[in-house]
């Protein structure tokens, strides 16, 4: 793979040291670039033992833009597991208008901590999220581990070191952890900004569709803003179902209020018509 | 199954387009100016005479005018940096290793500097294969310096965006960690009821968030740089006024702030 990269480039030189350093499997990660193309890497992560994804493995894609570290890598699930959409982009902070964004220094072993400490917070119907029920995600669980990625060829009962009895649960060291957790700890605050710039003409953090539609239209464009960005087909439902909803409401108002001022006017022509008299 | 998936999109999409047409046009919109700056104002200018800041303000805009000409008692002329947000750190990068090609004795003191931040950086936790890259890149312009090359290749080197931008996140992650190690100073100076860890994840270390006070007495005192900044706002009285980081220093790099925007100055 070295010689058809030029070496001189920042992000394949930082992606070869990423390569190396992820290179082994741990008990609650794995990930390494395709043979074919450093700058897509599939990887595997255990559900956290503590939570309804117990016991599940589960794989996914990593897209690096060519201008990494400097711009966020993308994450994509393979396989089901009842929080994140399959295939599609997965939001974890959202973009350039939130304070919250990527930091260079950042790496991918980051990204998948993240990840994984980012399974059992809630969805809350944020974009490529999805709340399954604890049963639901128990059997998509045990199911994961029959999973075998045809390109790649990992298979999940595999792909990570078995856990043992004296495991550290916590997936990793406190660094990565903690970074980890800033990460999730935005996206929720994120959301609320993302759903509320939906309702109202205010200064929208969503993400930009040109930039979903680019990536339907092409996988291989790299993303434009920071991203871990959001998938566009996943966000749809809940929005449209809201517009309905509150365009009727709106439509009820509006014809509520017009009812409440006739009925002043005419009470007040009312009273008028009888003071004359 | 992935390709079917895709193939739904489309539909789906353009259904959804409209509720989100803001967030396209406002996206377009920065990214058109950002593209406008960045073909415009290279990210380090060459140096420029003093009265080109005269062009920038309308005649009768006499506060200004006045100002200018108060600057100019002061300095000569005038290197500008791209404003993207990383102007401080880069319009501090360039002067200070412009200032050591010419005094070999401090340069290896700061190469001594330099060399132990990333020491640092590392033992208070930062991921070091993460950070290396940048660190080499700050180190090989440092080496660069002590081998007498013209301001015109240093210059070019600062206006290679890659190379450029890694020694802002540089900068940017030293300025983080001096933040954090004092972290019980600094936590006196942070807005918004943030921890100085959460401010350095959110003001500091991203690229393009600009810069204020914490962040220049954090970066000068962790490289032990004085930096003297001339403030230019609309404020009455007709002076430029300055303040020195850290206080009671002697400066040795002059930067010129006008709200959101650092340039260099030269005597």
């Amino acid at each position: 793979m070295e010689s058809k990269y030029n070496l001189k480039s920042p992000a394949v030189k930082r992606l070869m040291k990423e390569a190396a350093e992820l290179r082994d499997p741990t008990e609650h990660y794995h990930a390494q670039p395709l043979e074919d193309n450093l700058f897509e890497w599939h990887f595997s992560v255990r559900g956290p033992p503590d939570s309804d994804f117990d016991g599940g493995v589960y794989h996914g894609r990593i897209v690096l833009p060519p201008e990494y570290p400097m711009k966020p890598p993308s994450i994509i699930l393979l396989t089901p597991n009842g929080r994140f959409e399959v295939g599609k982009k997965i939001c974890l902070s959202i973009s350039g208008h939130h304070p919250e964004t990527w930091q260079p220094s950042w790496s991918i072993r980051t990204a998948l901590i993240a990840i994984i400490g980012f399974m059992p917070t809630k969805g809350e119907g944020a974009i490529g999220s999805l709340d399954y029920t604890p049963e639901e995600r128990r059997a998509l669980a045990k199911k994961s581990q029959d999973f075998c990625c045809d390109t790649c060829g990992s298979c999940m009962r595999s792909a990570l070191l078995a856990l043992s009895p004296d495991s550290d649960l916590r997936p990793v060291d406190p660094q990565a952890h903690r970074l980890a957790q800033q990460i999730s700890f935005k996206t929720e605050s994120s959301l609320v900004d993302a759903q509320t710039s939906s309702e109202g003409p205010s200064v929208s953090t969503a993400p930009s569709p040109r930039q979903r539609r680019s990536q339907n239209q092409n996988q291989n464009q790299s993303p434009r803003y920071p991203t871990f960005t959001a998938s566009p087909a996943a966000q749809h439902p809940p929005q449209d179902a809201s517009h309905t909803g509150s365009a009727v409401l709106i439509v009820l108002l509006t014809l509520a209020l017009a009812a409440l001022i006739f009925r002043r006017i005419y009470l007040a022509h009312e009273y008028k018509f009888d003071y004359e008299l | 199954m992935a390709e079917e998936q895709q193939q739904d999109i489309p539909q789906k999409e353009a259904d959804g387009l409209n509720c989100l047409a803001y967030d396209e046009a406002i996206i377009a919109q920065q990214d058109k100016i950002q593209q406008e700056i960045a073909t415009s104002i290279p990210l380090v200018s060459e140096r420029q005479d003093l009265s080109v800041l005269k062009r920038e303000y309308a005649d009768d805009d006499t506060i200004y005018q006045q100002k200018i000409r108060d600057l100019q008692k002061k300095y000569s002329s005038i290197r500008k940096t791209r404003p993207d947000g990383n102007c401080f750190y880069r319009a501090f990068g360039f002067s200070h290793l412009e200032s050591l090609l010419e005094d070999s004795k401090e340069l290896h003191r700061f190469k001594a500097i330099a060399a132990q931040s990333k020491l640092d950086l590392v033992s208070q936790g930062f991921t070091e294969f993460t950070i290396e890259d940048f660190h080499n890149t700050f180190m090989d312009l440092i080496e660069a310096c002590d081998k007498q090359p013209s301001v015109g290749e240093l210059l070019g080197s600062f206006n290679e965006q890659s190379i450029s931008d890694y020694l802002v996140v540089y900068l940017r992650l030293v300025t983080s960690g001096y933040l954090q190690r004092e972290e019980d100073f600094f936590q006196h100076f942070v807005e918004g009821g943030r921890t100085v860890r959460e401010f350095c994840q959110q003001e500091v270390e991203p690229m393009s968030k600009e810069s204020d006070h914490i962040h220049i007495i954090a970066l000068a005192q962790a490289l032990n740089v004085c930096i003297q900044v001339e403030y230019m706002d609309r404020g009455e009285g007709g002076t430029v006024n300055h303040h020195i980081f850290p206080e009671g220093g002697e400066p040795k790099i002059f930067l010129l702030y006008r709200p959101g925007h650092y340039d260099t100055l030269y005597k």
